[in-house]
This record gives structure tokens, sequence and C-alpha cells, in this order.
């Protein structure tokens, strides 16, 4: 999945308001995924969604010290829900491998049910995390055009 | 999992295309840190932890991408991107062995030579994609692209 361009960056200007339109435009696309994410058997859009979850994080992980410890939580969060997706990930890249081994493919039957209502349960818990980076990205610049 | 380093100088004051020249100086170094002896199949955490910086680097160059030569950032961004696919090949092999060997001692009987099938099927990939990946760490091509990354972190635009 190609990431969303993001535009109005510009290099000779300070890293905070630029680092504000990144990271606005990593979490719209993380959110963008979840309707559809959050149906069980939407594999494709939770690998999508992982990796946004990833792009969100790692966006974090280096322009986190200019948004404080609202950002600190959000990378947090989203390297969980990077954890989370991609095990529901490897339960449906195994499953077809695993033709035949009746026990083996119940059992990451189970384990993926398991691991997307963490998913689910999850994704309803970090909305204020989510709204409260949001407000810290407030006071830089516009919303960005992704 | 390594921690990704500190940024000594970070300032998010400081123009965007100078934070970018730091960050992507940091990062290139961690990757090439964690080089050795990522093709050792019995030490898999080695892999993991360059993988992981591989990441690390390959997010400071999209992030920043505006800041760099197209040309030049482009040519990085490929090779970073190659090593990243070539360590993620590996990567997958080794957790999925992992996760089914966790499982062996509760399978039941009927079940466990399809089980011992599939660990083999996945430790021939598994060597595979060693054999795959081994050309991308050496360590001529690895300071080959640790010199593009230098060139690339001066060109940042100020």
């Amino acid at each position: 999945m190609k990431a969303r361009q993001v535009g109005g960056l510009d290099p000779a200007a300070p890293l905070r308001p630029n680092a504000a339109r990144l990271v606005r435009a990593r979490l719209d696309e993380l959110r963008s995924f979840a309707p559809v994410a959050l149906q069980p058997p939407a594999s494709k859009t939770q690998h999508d969604m992982r990796i946004a979850a990833k792009r969100l994080r790692y966006v974090l992980e280096i322009v986190g010290p200019c948004f404080g410890p609202e950002a600190d939580a959000a990378r947090d969060a989203a390297r969980r829900l990077q954890g989370v997706l991609g095990e529901i990930h490897d339960c449906d890249v195994m499953l077809p491998r695993a033709w035949g081994i009746e026990s083996l493919r119940e059992r990451l039957r189970e384990r993926r049910e398991r691991l997307f209502r963490e998913f689910v349960d999850f994704w309803r818990d970090a909305s204020a995390t989510w709204a409260a980076l949001e407000r810290t990205l407030g006071a830089d610049g516009p919303k960005s055009h992704a | 999992m390594a921690r990704a380093r500190e940024v000594p100088g970070f300032d998010c004051e400081e123009p965007f295309a100078v934070a970018a020249a730091r960050v992507v100086g940091v990062r290139a170094a961690e990757v090439f840190a964690h080089s050795e002896g990522v093709l050792d199949l019995e030490e898999i955490e080695r892999l993991h932890d360059m993988r992981v910086a591989t990441r690390r680097l390959r997010a400071a160059l999209e992030v920043f991408d505006s800041c760099f030569p197209r040309k030049r950032h482009r040519r990085a961004l490929k090779r970073v991107k190659e090593l990243a696919d070539a360590l993620g090949e590996r990567r997958d092999r080794d957790v999925a062995i992992e996760f089914l060997g966790g499982l062996e001692a509760e399978t039941p009987q009927d079940d466990r030579a399809g089980l011992a099938v599939l660990v083999e099927r996945l430790r021939a990939e598994q060597r595979e994609a060693n054999e795959a990946l081994a050309p991308y760490v050496k360590p001529k091509r690895l300071k080959k692209l640790r010199r593009r990354l230098r060139k690339l972190a001066k060109a940042a635009k100020r």
C-alpha cells in the first residue's frame, strides 16, 4: 500500500509545522481504514491498516519529541495496533499453508478470533489517544491535504 | 528489539532539512551497527534488530523525502527497500518456525507428521531466504550503501 502524499512540506521551514502535517496525514490515513477493518473477514484492509499503523508509529518515533507525551502515547498505541494486526495477518498467511493439519487450522482460527476481539477493543480504547494527539497537533498549521 | 538511538542536536525549531540530515545520519548508522551475524540461523534476533533498524531508516527517508535531491533520494530509498525486503523474507520464516515450534508438544499425534512437514518446508524457505539475503549484507555492499546515504544526508536542501 502506497503512502498518501503529504502536501505543503517546506524543507526550509522549521521542523515542527512540517512534522504536524505529516503526523496528521498518517493519523487520517490510519483512521480511514477503521470502518472496513473492524469487520472480521476484512483481512486485506486489516493488513493495510497495519501498514498505516506502522507508518504512524515511525513518523512519531522521529518527530515525537516535538509534540510531548501525547505523541509518546500515540506512538505506543500505534506500535500495539501494528502488533495485533500483524499477528492477525500471520494467522491469515499460515491458514492456507496448514491445509490437512486440522488441529493447527482450528488453533489458528481461534487465535485469529481472539486477536480480532483484541483489535476491536484496542481501537475503541485508543480513540482518546488519537484525539489527544490531534489536539496537540492543532496548534501547528492547517489540516493536511492528504 | 533494539530501541532507536537518540538523535544528537535534534531541535524542533530548526529547518526541516537540517533535521532530515541529522535523522538520516543516525538511522543509517544504526542499520550498519546491527549488520553483524544476521545470516546466523541460530541467533534470529540479530536479523530482527537489523530489520527494525532498516525500517526506521526507510521511514526517515520517506518522512524527509522533500528535503533531498529527488534522483539521489530515489536511488538510496530503492537500495534500502531491497535490503528491507530481503531481511523481511527471512524474518517471516523465522517467526513462522518459532510459532510452530511452540505448538509441537500440544499437537495431537495424528497431526504431528503434517506439522513436521510444514516446519521442514519453512526451514527450506528460510535457508533460501538467507541465501538471497547474503549478497545484500556483504561488507562491501553495505559500505557502498553507507557512503550513498552519507552523501544523501549531506545533500539535504538547506
